[in-house]
């Protein structure tokens, strides 16, 4: 980095600064509308297009980043409260949040995901900053063949997950793979067991999906307690030392938070990859090289960090071939691009040639961001864990409302009113019979990910299976693939033997 | 002598009947003689924020401005806009208050492919707002970076090129180039402009085909190297020669157009208001706020281009017979 790019940073970053009685706002306003399952950073820029568009270039920037940045956050505190992830790539918090809150440690939850999300967009925004001409060309390189084996990382987790009962977390993933599969096929467009649902065509729309298995089940299940917290739990009150235990128990796994969030920011710059993949790549490969793997799923403090790093992670990584290359890597990207057009902003390789301040402008302004959110939000995590000690014959009725109004906010379809309620059933039935509803979501999310990079493979190679082996980095993946599976069965069989030699 | 009374019982009741009944449909008769007077319906098969939505919100501003009314938008994407179109035509009153604002490119050749659940001569287009010509293009990295790089390395190996989708004007062209240079391309459906874009950028594919418009978003990342139509804007377009010119072919253009279209069975029996509709969409076209409206929109205004009713009707059987041409190609089946 040359002095006259550091002196840029430099200005942008205090006049970025400059920007806080807009950022602080905003942060709010992200927060509650990636609360809202359906609702995301992206829909919000487009309601919100006429007043993004009639601001100055500067001020919509920081207004679109910081509403980013403060959405994907966002969609993790009813993940974690109430079990409504609110978008796809919050999908794999509340495997290990919710149960912490069942545990009465909400707050401290809440903490560790703020924390973890905070460090995790702060840390990947520098190295994206400092490495964005390298990260740029990842895209060059991950193309479908490698992108199977990465779904495939994601995808083994049902594995993982189904180590309990093998029977039924097979059947559940399986399952889950089938309802990914409807809709009509990548290549000739030809619908499958869409039931003759013109509704269906697209494949299974996910946030009717995600609430319905998640929440619609979860208000089934809690309407028969009292409160959320588990009997044996005392509904705690909540108070600042948890918040302070959250944000310590965060900081001493910051090594987690570091590879966990790069992992989401390598993920984020392959454009059309997001982070629902990235979560679960991520919640994943924490498990596969954890000493503990047996208490993920249990309220693990790994198994929190690890999807809410990685999916603030993507955030920075989406920015990088919007900027670099011109390409978007996600839908709010996508939805930048067009504000900034409007500015008359050409994004692509001259952009940091021509308008400099612009592109570090957007970084710096999720660095911000991300630091100014650390220090409201924090603090209202003591309030807003008040949530799980609200009587389920409130809490149960308004999270069915809420997440049916979600399930129908994407598309405006009242058919995926009832598919949400759907699911629910289907998610209630589940886990009254000890199927694993999110062994079934990773089936519905990766599956037809799984599909359409598979096919695209194949039609690239006339249908020669042997593509999949015909990329050196593919093989290094698929070498990366086997050891994470088999490496943990190894180390666990070691563990095992450690503590039957004092037994002896 | 008695008087005979002026109003009889039979008389007052008579009037009395005659007036209720007149009061009663008398809004009925002054909304048939004052239509629109109420907001007219506008059905679009894609998402709201995407170019459709953009170009739609640009016409209507100007639009509703003539016809005295607004237009309110209702997104139905889903199946590559069959979703909207089967909505539209199962769902909405057939009344002239409900329209569609679709593309007669990509979505007309989807009935080739598989047949609707309606009728497709139950609707029809009577307002083209654009056309927007398909291009072929290479990212700026890619070794392919002449037609001659193309064909020389279609003699080696099967090119993989990839398309927003099987049913899409530009694999049409690239189909048709194609059969003219005696090579086989292999398509890949990349699912989407951003994605197809992407996929010639990135080496997914060895080079893509699009409408033109979104290449023209991509900046300098892409460099287009044929455009399947004439090339109206020059050097944003890399000053690419269109097919014809330069392989002495005589393809007709291969285009997205989006424009409006309305029930048959709403023009048929509503013909004062369907004449109502097509004149102030003509007259929109007339006003220079038009092209402003579109500018600002993002739109190119070399592709703001009227076309009627029988031009419509002309595009959409062209592209149901090339369709129909493809079939086996663009289907597998």
């Amino acid at each position: 980095m040359d002095s006259s790019t550091a002196s840029i940073l430099v200005e942008v970053f205090f006049d970025t600064l400059g920007y806080w009685y807009i950022i602080i706002p905003t942060i709010f306003l992200g927060l509650i509308v990636g609360g809202i399952p359906g609702f995301s950073a992206a829909n919000t820029i487009i309601i919100l297009m006429p007043l993004t568009l009639a601001l100055d270039l500067q001020s919509g920037l920081v207004f679109m980043i910081s509403l980013y940045c403060a959405a994907r956050m966002g969609a993790g505190i009813p993940a974690i409260l109430v079990n409504i992830p609110g978008t796809a790539g919050a999908a794999a918090t509340p495997l290990d949040g919710y149960p912490m809150a069942k545990q009465g440690k909400g707050q401290q939850a809440l903490a560790i995901s703020f924390v973890a999300s905070c460090i995790g967009g702060l840390l990947t925004t520098m190295i994206a900053l400092a490495t964005m001409p390298i990260l740029a060309r990842v895209g060059f390189y991950m193309h479908s063949v490698e992108m199977i084996v990465v779904m495939l990382f994601g995808i083994s987790l049902i594995a993982s997950i189904a180590a309990q009962d093998m029977v039924k977390g097979l059947i559940a993933g399986f399952l889950g793979l089938m309802i990914g599969s409807i809709g009509t096929d990548v290549v000739y467009a030809t619908p499958r067991g869409t039931f003759g649902f013109l509704e269906l065509y697209d494949g299974v729309p996910l946030i009717p999906a995600l609430v319905g298995l998640f929440a619609v089940s979860e208000a089934f299940v809690i309407i028969e307690k009292r409160v959320i917290v588990n009997h044996d739990e005392e509904p705690k009150t909540p108070n600042w030392h948890d918040t302070f235990e959250g944000v310590k128990i965060a900081l001493k796994r910051w090594t987690h938070i570091v590879w966990t969030s790069i992992i989401g920011l390598v993920i984020g710059v392959i454009p059309g990859a997001g982070a629902s993949i990235a979560s679960f790549v991520a919640y994943q490969q924490s498990r596969s090289f954890s000493n503990t793997p047996e208490k993920y799923g249990y309220g693990h403090p790994e198994g929190l960090i690890a999807p809410e790093a990685a999916n603030n992670g993507v955030t920075s990584g989406t920015l990088v071939p919007l900027l670099v290359l011109g390409i978007p890597g996600g839908a709010t990207a996508a939805i930048m691009l067009v504000v900034m057009q409007f500015h008359g902003v050409s994004f692509g390789p001259s952009l940091f040639e021509n308008q400099p301040k612009v592109g570090y402008g957007m970084f710096m302004a999720m660095a911000v961001s991300y630091v100014l959110m650390f220090l409201t939000i924090l603090p209202l995590s003591r309030y807003m864990s008040h949530v799980t000690t609200i009587p389920t014959i409130y809490l149960a009725p308004m999270i069915i409302s809420f997440t049916l109004v979600g399930g129908f906010v994407p598309r405006e379809y009242m058919f995926d009113m009832y598919l949400a309620l759907a699911f629910g059933v289907l998610g209630y039935i589940a886990r009254r019979t000890g199927y694993h509803v999110a062994a079934i979501l990773i089936g519905v999310i990766l599956g037809p990910l799984l599909e359409k990079y598979f096919l695209w493979s194949l039609k690239k190679s006339d249908g020669d299976i042997m593509v999949l082996f015909s990329s050196t980095l593919g093989n290094i993946l698929w070498v990366a693939f086997a050891l994470s599976i088999i490496l943990p069965i190894v180390f666990g069989m070691r563990r095992k033997r450690k503590l039957e030699v004092p037994a002896e | 002598m008695s008087m005979k009374p002026m109003i009889t019982r039979r008389t007052l009741l008579g009037t009395g009947a005659a007036a209720a009944t007149l009061t009663l449909a008398a809004p009925g008769l002054v909304r048939a003689s004052t239509f629109p007077d109420r907001n007219i319906s506008v059905y679009v098969p894609t998402s709201e924020g995407g170019g459709a939505d953009r170009n739609f919100r640009a016409f209507s501003s100007v639009w509703k401005e003539k016809l005295g009314t607004d237009f309110e938008p209702g997104f139905y994407p889903g199946a590559s806009g069959r979703v909207g179109y089967e909505i539209y035509m199962g769902k909405a009153d057939p009344d002239c208050y409900n329209l569609i604002f679709g593309n007669m490119g990509p979505e007309v050749l989807n009935w080739a492919m598989q047949n609707p659940s309606f009728d497709v001569n139950d609707y029809f287009y009577f307002g083209q707002v654009d056309k927007d010509p398909c291009c072929l293009f290479v990212g700026a990295e890619s070794p392919l970076q002449t037609m001659d790089d193309i064909i020389a390395a279609s003699k080696t190996r099967k090119l993989n090129v990839g398309t927003s989708r099987m049913a899409h004007p530009a694999s049409i062209g690239l189909l048709a180039l194609g059969e003219k240079l005696g090579i086989e391309f292999n398509l890949i459906p990349l699912q989407g402009g951003k994605s197809t874009v992407a996929g010639a950028v990135t080496g997914e594919v060895d080079f893509s085909v699009l409408t033109s418009g979104s290449v023209i978003a991509a900046g300098d990342s892409v460099k287009t190297l044929l455009v399947f139509g004439n090339n109206v804007v020059g050097d944003r377009l890399d000053n690419a020669p269109s097919i014809n010119d330069a392989y002495g072919m005589d393809l007709p253009e291969m285009l997205s157009a989006r424009a409006f279209g309305i029930h048959k069975k709403a023009a048929d029996d509503h013909p004062d208001r369907f004449e109502t509709l097509s004149k102030t969409f003509k007259e929109t076209f007339d006003d220079p706020k038009l092209m402003d409206a579109y500018i600002a929109s993002k739109g190119t205004p070399e592709y703001l281009q009227y076309a009627d009713v029988e031009e419509c009707e002309a595009f959409k059987t062209a592209m149901l017979e090339l369709g129909a041409r493809y079939k086996s190609l663009l289907s597998g089946a």
